[in-house]
């Protein structure tokens, strides 16, 4: 095999590689990292590059545009090397390094931060400071017996249990600090366990991170836990998804040969860049963080504890463990305070996980009297029908869509995200993005925006695809494609236009039809009617926006009154939250998943005829959607 | 104790599409059923099910020895084909399949077929179905033309899928004929490729539906429930699935090996219990290809007709 150098621009870097090696791999191999989301499949089309000088071997892509492709633009992954080689990485090749974590706002809404309050404060980790006195020769009694006395006197009558490496570490602390000391306890099925013996008073600073650990997108936050204040938020996408967008495929791949080992790091490490990322920014010290509380999907947490997930994905379609026991924070190589622990919240089935007992919590869908629903729209779309006495969950495959990721120009809802667009008579496209700083991509909230508001203005037929006959030179044809622009890249933060594709359409029908249909599925299910739900509450990684009108608009959500709608954010994230500030709140989180029967959408007869219907906007029955005028 | 039958009354009805000329005596109509097939007791039908003679505009290739034998010669010249289907077998409906403009098939060129369809007209007084080459590419180039040039002459034209639907719809919108749209044996499909015809202005009520079929032998029970769960919610008010039916019995059947491989006898009941189920399943047009299998469907058809 011959070997060429490939030289990478701006970077100044070069490399030997043998022929036919990829310019992605030869770049990563070189120390660059570029983005590439789909980890080199060939389907993102963020990895691209210029090729300066040299022979290469490409194929083409349709993610590359005409114009593009004249100024020599290819895709990293899909251009093999075939002579010594220059190439310049585009600005958004290098920018958005998608998995990275971005700072975000925190996103809980409406009902959620009502309830909050409602559960006490006490936290699953507390301090108590003791100043105890020295023993004598009178008082023998042993240094861990004179702890827990004093302890008994403050907690309560919550059993107490400790370490092995506390009590080896007992004498020389209690000594050095003159019997001032603060214990740490942590809160476990029904007991208190002292974590850690800290010399002095240290109650000053007691900090945990709450976690959402989603297919697409990881979420968490640092809490402090005295006043229950939330220090900062951080999202990314989930690492994992160099090995498989959907669920199924890493389920796949962690069954190779150090498949499980990759997958485990890749959302670990999304958590501990979070940890370190919050930690910095608030100056904090990592010693002083006792507990994580993460809600996921089962697969997520079966991942985390590198426990096999093949059970998941094989009939009938059973977890190894649904409720977890808090584990020890270090074994899982999260890096908090060694001595630290993580709790997981207890799901229910293979894909009705700990995010949506999470949510329920949350939203107090098990507390209510009447027919609530809870939609959580993420990779799957989970739904929730109930109240206090019963409660059915289902999930449905929606993909990834409205969480920005498999679209030409998706991304997450961080800054520089077009959230709000309109688009007037003349077809003119007028948006907000977050932070509102030059748009960089559209996330979730912004596509519901653009769909209907395509419909509404003809730019799009009711069968999702954008109208060839409209006049307008936002309107182009590329391939057998047309794309519909919405930024030109002028206006952008990145170097080409922000554009929606006929493609992207199909992408966002197939999940806007995939929830609806689900929600219907289910309350037909338990023989009610739309209109027998009282309150709906629609939760998942929108940002702080989501117009209800313009889902409906679509046929995402059903035409029912709006008032009953409530969108609340991200309500995993906000039970996790809870669980982590309130006992009473992660104890009740038991109760919630053993009451939640699961529906199997895929053993429902109707189900495939419903979201075959739902493939059209807003829907094939249109008498479904009467407020909805076309 | 006598029983009494239960009878099933529905407010809604099939709409009525006319094909030709309607000066012509031999305009026919289709549909206005307000029961299902030949339940006279629940509804009414006043069009019986019409047999289209399906031939090609150019010699068949691939039709079996067995079929084409026949027709003798005549499969050579299509006008003459199509005037012995009237002449000998009693046609009332000719349909057309534009085979010999294919891609694939010779690409020959638009003038030539017209004026085989010319033709076909001049000497067959009938009303007539058009199919394009069923590429999608090349029948938006054909069809805009060979409508125009069918003006005045109320065809049925096909067909109008899903992905390809706009061309055809407003050259049939702008030259007066009636449309076929065509669905993958599902009925959400069905319904949302009505409405967007219907979207571009065409009027739903000059659409005939087709569900997509089989044969005999390869799911016709299936394709029987998707039809009939059809009917039954146009007969309860759904008019974007009011539209009639047309069915292409000849096409599957004579795919099959059954038909194909075992005698001619057996490809002529292959094609005749095919066109019998899915006329009982609610067909109104049935293309058919082999004369003797087409006669026995007729005398099928009105043996039920006579009932009412």
């Amino acid at each position: 095999m011959r070997e060429f150098t490939v030289k990478f621009h701006p970077q100044g870097k070069s490399i030997r590689v043998t022929q036919g090696t990829d310019i992605l791999s030869a770049a990563t191999r070189a120390g660059i990292v570029v983005s590439a989301p789909c980890g080199g499949e060939g389907v993102c089309g963020k990895c691209r590059v210029i090729v300066d000088k040299g022979s290469v071997k490409t194929e083409s892509s349709r993610l590359v545009d005409d114009a593009d492709r004249k100024r020599g633009v290819v895709l990293a992954c899909q251009t093999l090397v075939e002579s010594d080689v220059e190439v310049t990485f585009t600005k958004e090749s290098l920018e958005a390094h998608e998995h990275l974590c971005h700072e975000a706002e925190d996103f809980t809404k409406g009902v959620i931060l009502k309830r909050e309050n409602k559960f006490p404060l006490s936290p699953l980790i507390s301090k108590v400071y003791l100043e105890l006195t020295a023993p004598t020769a009178d008082d023998g009694t042993s240094d861990l017996d004179r702890i827990m006395d004093a302890l008994k006197g403050r907690v309560g009558a919550l059993r107490l249990s400790t370490r092995l490496t506390n009590i080896k570490h007992l004498s020389e602390v209690l000594r050095e600090s003159d019997f001032k000391i603060t214990v740490v306890l942590a809160y476990r099925e029904g007991a208190q366990e002292i974590l850690s013996l800290e010399p002095g008073d240290t109650t000053g600073s007691n900090l945990a991170f709450a976690f959402d650990i989603g297919t697409t997108t990881v979420a968490g936050q640092l809490i402090d836990l005295k006043t229950g204040t939330i220090l900062g938020t951080r999202i990314a996408f989930n690492a994992q998804a160099v090995y498989g967008a959907d669920i199924i495929t890493r389920m796949i791949y962690a069954s190779e040969p150090g498949g499980m080992a990759k997958l485990n790091s890749g959302v670990v490490g999304n958590i501990n860049e979070m940890i370190d990322d919050l930690i910095k920014a608030n100056k904090v010290n990592l010693g002083d963080i006792y507990a994580i509380v993460a809600a996921g999907n089962m697969t997520m947490i079966h991942l985390i504890l590198k426990i096999d997930p093949s059970g998941l994905r094989k009939a009938p379609y059973v977890s190894t463990v649904s409720a977890f026991p808090p584990v020890s924070a270090a074994e899982l190589a999260i890096e908090i305070n060694p001595r630290g622990i993580a709790a997981f919240l207890p799901g229910v089935s293979t894909y009705v996980g700990g995010d949506i007992v999470s949510g329920i919590l949350a939203c107090g869908v098990a507390e209510n009297d009447d027919l609530t629903l809870l939609v959580d729209i993420g990779t799957n779309g989970e739904i929730v029908l109930g109240n206090r006495e019963w409660m059915i969950g289902s999930a449905a495959s929606a993909g990834p869509a409205f969480e920005g990721s498999g679209l030409t120009c998706g991304m997450k809802a961080v800054s520089g995200a077009m959230q709000r667009i309109i688009i007037d008579a003349n077809l003119d496209v007028k948006f907000e993005t977050i932070s509102h700083v030059a748009p960089k991509g559209i996330c979730g909230s912004g596509y519901i925006d653009l769909l209907s508001q395509m419909l509404k203005r003809g730019v799009m037929g009711k069968d999702g695809k954008i109208n060839r006959d409209t006049a307008s030179g936002r309107i182009r044809r590329v391939d057998n494609n047309y794309e519909f622009v919405l930024a030109f890249a002028s206006e952008t933060a990145i170097d080409r236009d922000i554009i929606i594709r006929d493609d992207d359409i199909d992408n966002l029908k197939r999940s806007k039809g995939a929830i609806y249909s689900a929600i219907i599925s289910i309350i037909n299910k338990v023989g009610k009617d739309i209109t027998d739900v009282k309150k709906i509450y629609i939760a998942g990684g929108f940002g702080n926006y989501l117009n209800i009108e313009n889902s409906i608009f679509i046929g995402l959500l059903p035409d029912v009154e709006r008032s009953i709608y409530e969108f609340v954010g991200n309500s995993s994230l906000a039970g996790a939250r809870m669980s982590l500030l309130s006992r009473d709140a992660f104890n009740a989180t038991e109760g919630i998943h053993k009451n939640i029967t699961y529906m199997d959408l895929a053993a429902e007869p109707g189900y495939m005829d419903e979201y075959i219907a739902a493939l059209f906007f807003p829907h094939t029955e249109i008498g479904r959607f009467p407020s909805v005028r076309l | 104790m006598p029983i009494e039958l239960i009878r099933e009354k529905y407010a809604g009805a099939i709409n009525t599409v006319e094909i030709g000329k309607s000066s012509s005596p031999n305009a026919l109509k289709i549909g206005g059923q307000t029961g299902l097939p030949f339940l006279f007791d629940e509804g009414k039908m006043p069009n019986a099910p019409i047999i289209a003679y399906e031939i090609l505009d150019c010699p068949p290739d691939d039709w079996p020895e067995n079929l084409k034998e026949s027709y003798g010669r005549v499969v050579k010249n299509p006008a003459k084909w199509a005037k012995a289907c009237v002449d000998n077998f009693g046609a009332q409906l000719l349909c057309v399949r534009l085979e010999s403009m294919h891609p694939d098939k010779g690409r020959r060129n638009v003038e030539a077929s017209i004026a085989t369809l010319k033709a076909i007209l001049s000497l067959s007084a009938v009303p007539m179905i058009v199919l394009g080459t069923g590429d999608d590419e090349r029948d938006n180039e054909i069809m805009p033309r060979v409508s125009q040039a069918l003006k005045g002459e109320n065809c049925l034209l096909g067909v109008a899928t899903q992905n390809n639907y706009k061309t055809l719809a407003a050259t049939c919108l702008a030259d007066g004929h009636s449309i076929i749209a065509d669905s993958p044996i599902d009925i959400n499909i069905a319904k949302q490729v009505n409405i967007l015809i219907s979207d571009m202005g065409y009027d739903a009520k000059r659409i005939v539906m087709h569900p997509t079929t089989t044969s005999l032998g390869y799911g016709m029970e299936y394709v029987y429930s998707i039809m009939e769960r059809g009917r039954l919610a146009a007969f309860i008010g759904d008019r974007m699935l009011a539209m009639p039916f047309i069915v292409f019995v000849g096409d599957e059947a004579w795919k099959t090996k059954e038909a194909k491989e075992f005698g001619k006898v057996q490809g002529i009941n292959w094609e005749i219990t095919t066109a019998v189920s899915l006329i009982q399943a609610g067909a109104d047009i049935i293309v058919m290809r082999h004369p003797d299998a087409a006669k026995s469907v007729k005398r099928y058809i009105d043996w039920m007709m006579g009932k009412q």
